[in-house]
């Protein structure tokens, strides 16, 4: 098991690292000198300069590089040219409100999703099933860009039951949380749901029926177990598109995470915050997904074997 | 599999003939748009801005209003749609071809090659589909050929491990084994034997990505990342009519309903195919 | 534990005043199953006795409706897709089809468990051995988790496997070590039947062997009933008193397995036994039964039998024969029985 988790917190790093070498080039791709994409538009030659000295553009590529990593291990991310204060302090300022939403997107997705598909799985054929398919099927058609959008039109401004934009309330946390975790959601509900209908076909399930398990007992308890499997690993599937969303879902609601800062960096061209976003939202994602792998290696032992 | 029995499924399964039935139908609407629009889609017309619908007279009316330049909805929407749609055609079809040929390479020679490959798509996979399209985009600048390659570069990862894990399985099979044994040349089993088995899966993931296509292509437009105004795009359209939303909807509402019914029908089209090729169905 | 070693005292004793009880009755089962092309038919009127404290013997190919039977002795036939057209189970007296659910809950495991056939896949790969152990233990016995761990571990070590291995997962096991798992867990609870749906099939031969050894002990030792359902006739002469053999989803004969084995009555009886290779004597060559196995998608008219059989006459193909005693310990279900010595060779 420690072998596992060292394993996978190895290519984690590896993944990191080429990630990290993705952002250093990043600015580097577009034509003409990297230093002005980094300073405010009409620096002056000197402010050009430092720059240029700073991303030492007269080094090697590799010197170039090992001062990068070293100044985000310092904590230096570059200066924002929209802001001009660290960006390093605006993502701290801002990561917090995305985690909020993203962590409030998939508490409510999984608690919606996972019971539901448990019991359309378990009652195959029933009402809820058709139910949970149709909402399901339905769902993952569902894109932040237009769902966004028609439920702010519904419930903000033909409805007036919800506030449209902003950050104020916990009311103002309720339609971005339903666009992200819907169409997470219908995909977890088809998941589960196929998840335990393969279960509960295996021959070990009869034999736990055989000893004298109760139905709701082999559903809730035995069963559930190994369909949470594909579960947790669609999770650290959906992470990567559930940050996605947060770019639209931030800049329609006004919301001000490290989602609406990409979108307003990429505008104006703040390349330094674009390349430290992208660093720091592919990092997240590694993380994520290497938490995600290790939590179903103690769910399920056989996929510690190498 | 046989034809026959593939053209039975295809009109017994309600998913495939709905995502089927809508999607030619938007094609149609889309790409014959030429032929019979009435209004200029990118002409601003200042004094008829803000009109609402108005099916009175047919094609000549603005039957889905105008928008706050004047323009007609409906001309813009089937305008983009063709716009949206001939770039998901394009994308998707070099996410396949990409996709396809390193993971037959990478699923039938395996060792080496399938490590670098594979290894590639993990690198690819790490940083999120939109954001990754987000940053070339905003580094390369707007243009067309940026947009298909922001896209590509993301998307062909997903062909090529479903492609790759397919000849894994092929490739162990018996059939293919005999193959070798009786002595066929490489290129003879991989594309007679292996081939054809792994077609079905890219029919399937075909549509998927389709779906995948159009919608990033709108999330990009949304940003102003991906068709600039004032070309109409079903994504530009949703975030410029958000302004007016509150008291002229249909700016959105008409785009908003195109681009759900447009995915929702490939994904349909996706799971009645992923069902009627399953080969381990029983009729 | 002295609790459980005092109560088995009385169980023993009791046990031997109450042999020749029937326990469990299948009367005349007629179930089908529904696919998506065709109905098949699984049983088709099986009658069977099991007494307590007997060993019976199942004899049948794949497809005959053993295992059916014996999920049927459960109720656990899938939900879905079987349909009981007419016959009843009893357990002890009481349907087993119309038992409340907590009567059904407390029979499984408890009085009556079940070894399955496949190790590979009859374990839940995501739990311990030990706790899929204690799973009827804490049911059925009320144990607590620590204490029904404990037991486990005892079990384990019954049935020859280190009780330090509660906590390892299936996949660490081979398959005859798995299969003694499942012993483990079906004999948890002292059940008064054990039912064994072809617990040795998926195995070895040597590993058979171990199997069957463990498995003759212990129901030696706790004086459990045994359903072995086998197509291995050599392991119904080791272990079994009485054999029934079915086919195409009927008994068609049935007694005690001296006297079946040795004066085999019906045609396909014969036809098992001469199929077996004789290992001394003359080189013969392998005589196979002619024919098909009957579809139980579409079975034949009369007597399911009568295309593969020797002794066929025009009855034979539209009457269906009832089962006559031939003697005590012997019924067979056919117009034209044989009367042959067989010799084992």
């Amino acid at each position: 098991m420690l072998e596992y988790i060292l394993k996978r917190i190895g290519q984690t790093i590896f993944v990191l690292f080429i990630v990290s070498i993705f952002a250093f080039f990043l600015i580097r791709l577009a034509p003409g000198n990297p230093a002005l994409l980094m300073v405010p538009d009409g620096s002056s030659d000197e402010v050009i300069r430092a720059m240029e000295e700073k991303l030492g553009l007269h080094d090697p590529l590799y010197v170039q590089y090992f001062r990068y990593i070293s100044d985000i291990l310092h904590g230096d991310l570059g200066q924002s040219t929209q802001y001009r204060v660290p960006v390093a302090k605006i993502v701290a300022d801002r990561l917090p409100n995305t985690a909020l939403l993203a962590v409030a997107s998939v508490v409510v997705g999984l608690l919606i999703s996972i019971p539901l598909g448990i019991v359309a799985g378990s009652h195959r054929g029933t009402g809820v099933d058709f139910f949970a398919m149709f909402v399901a099927l339905l769902g993952q058609s569902f894109s932040p860009v237009w769902l966004s959008v028609f439920l702010m039109l519904v419930f903000a401004n033909v409805l007036g039951l919800l506030p449209a934009m902003g950050m104020g309330s916990w009311k103002n946390l309720i339609l971005p949380v339903a666009t992200l975790a819907y169409p997470m959601a219908a995909q977890i509900t088809r998941v589960a749901r196929s998840g335990i209908i393969d279960t509960l076909s295996e021959d070990y399930i009869t034999a736990t029926y055989a000893k004298g398990i109760s139905r709701f007992e082999v559903n809730w308890k035995y069963a559930l177990k190994n369909a949470l499997i594909p579960i947790v690993t669609l999770v650290g599937i959906t992470i990567g598109s559930f940050l996605s969303g947060t770019v639209i879902v931030e800049t329609v609601f006004g919301w001000s995470g490290i989602g609406q800062l990409m979108q307003q960096s990429v505008n104006v061209r703040d390349y330094a915050m674009v390349q430290s976003l992208i660093l720091i939202s592919a990092s997240l994602i590694a993380i994520i997904n290497m938490i995600v792998d290790i939590i179903n290696s103690f769910i399920d032992p056989r996929m510690t074997l190498s | 599999m046989d034809k026959k029995i593939i053209l039975n499924r295809m009109k017994h399964n309600p998913f495939f003939i709905i995502g089927a039935t809508i999607i030619v139908l938007l094609l149609l609407i889309c790409f014959l748009s030429p032929l019979y629009i009435q209004f200029d889609p990118t002409v601003s017309d200042l004094a008829n801005k803000f009109q609402a619908p108005d099916l009175s007279a047919g094609l000549s009316s603005h039957i889905l209003g105008t928008d706050n330049m004047g323009r007609d909805v409906f001309t813009r929407l089937v305008v983009g749609g063709r716009v949206s749609l001939t770039i998901a055609i394009i994308v998707v079809a070099l996410q396949i071809s990409i996709g396809v040929i390193l993971g037959l390479f990478a699923g039938y020679f395996g060792g080496v090659i399938d490590i670098i490959v594979m290894r590639l798509c993990e690198i690819v996979l790490s940083i999120p589909q939109l954001i990754l399209a987000i940053a070339i985009m905003a580094v390369m600048g707007p243009s067309l050929s940026n947009l298909v390659f922001a896209m590509v570069f993301g998307g062909w990862v997903h062909v090529c491990k479903v492609t790759r894990n397919n000849v894994l399985v092929l490739r162990k099979q018996e059939f293919v084994q005999a193959s070798i044994v009786l002595g066929a040349k490489t290129p003879h089993i991989v594309l007679r034997q292996i081939f054809p088995n792994v077609l079905t899966q890219i029919f399937v993931v075909g549509s998927q990505r389709f779906g995948e296509s159009i919608l990033q292509e709108a999330a990009l437009s949304f940003l102003q990342l991906g068709i600039q105004a004032p070309d109409p795009a079903w994504g530009n359209m949703i975030s410029a009519g958000r302004t007016f939303m509150a008291t002229y909807p249909w700016m959105v509402v008409a785009p908003g309903i195109a681009l759900m019914l447009a995915v929702l029908s490939f994904n349909f089209l996706g799971d009645g195919l992923r069902d009627i090729l399953d080969p381990k169905r029983k009729v | 534990m002295s609790k459980l070693k005092n109560e088995e005292k009385v169980h023993d004793v009791a046990q031997k005043e109450k042999k020749r009880e029937p326990l469990v009755e299948v009367k005349d089962m007629v179930v089908e199953f529904k696919t998506e092309r065709s109905i098949v038919h699984a049983l088709n009127g099986v009658n069977l006795t099991i007494y307590r404290g007997e060993s019976l013997g199942l004899v049948g190919e794949a497809g005959a409706g053993k295992t059916t039977t014996a999920l049927g002795i459960l109720n656990l036939m899938s939900e879905e897709s079987a349909r009981i057209v007419q016959g009843d189970i009893t357990y002890d007296g009481k349907s087993v089809f119309k038992m409340s659910n907590h009567e059904l809950l407390s029979m499984r495991g408890g009085k009556v468990s079940m070894i399955f056939q496949n190790p590979l896949t009859s374990l839940n790969p995501v739990f311990t051995v030990g706790e899929q152990i204690a799973m009827p233990l804490r049911k059925h016995m009320n144990m607590k988790r620590k204490e029904a761990l404990k037991e486990a571990s005892k079990l384990l070590e019954m049935v020859g496997i280190a009780g330090g291995r509660v906590t390892d997962y299936p996949h660490q096991f081979s398959g005859g070590m798995r299969q003694r798992v499942g012993i483990a867990a079906a004999l948890a609870c002292r059940p008064e039947l054990l039912i064994a749906d072809e617990p040795t099939t998926a195995l070895d031969v040597t590993i058979q062997a171990q199997i069957l050894e463990l498995m003759k002990g212990l129901q030696e030792k706790y004086d459990t009933s045994l359903l072995m359902i086998t197509h291995n006739l050599g392991i119904i002469s080791e272990l079994c008193q009485r054999v029934a053999v079915m086919y195409a989803g009927k008994i068609i004969e049935e007694g005690a397995v001296d006297e079946v084995f040795s004066r085999p009555a019906h045609p396909y009886t014969v036809g098992l036994l001469n199929s077996l290779p004789k290992l001394t004597g003359p080189r013969e060559r392998l005589v196979a039964i002619p024919g098909h196995v009957a579809d139980p998608q579409n079975l034949p008219s009369g007597c399911s039998f009568h295309p593969r059989c020797a002794n066929c006459t025009e009855r034979c193909k539209t009457e269906t024969p009832d089962m006559l005693s031939i003697t005590d310990h012997h019924s067979v279900a056919c117009f034209n029985p044989m009367n042959q010595e067989y010799n084992n060779g």
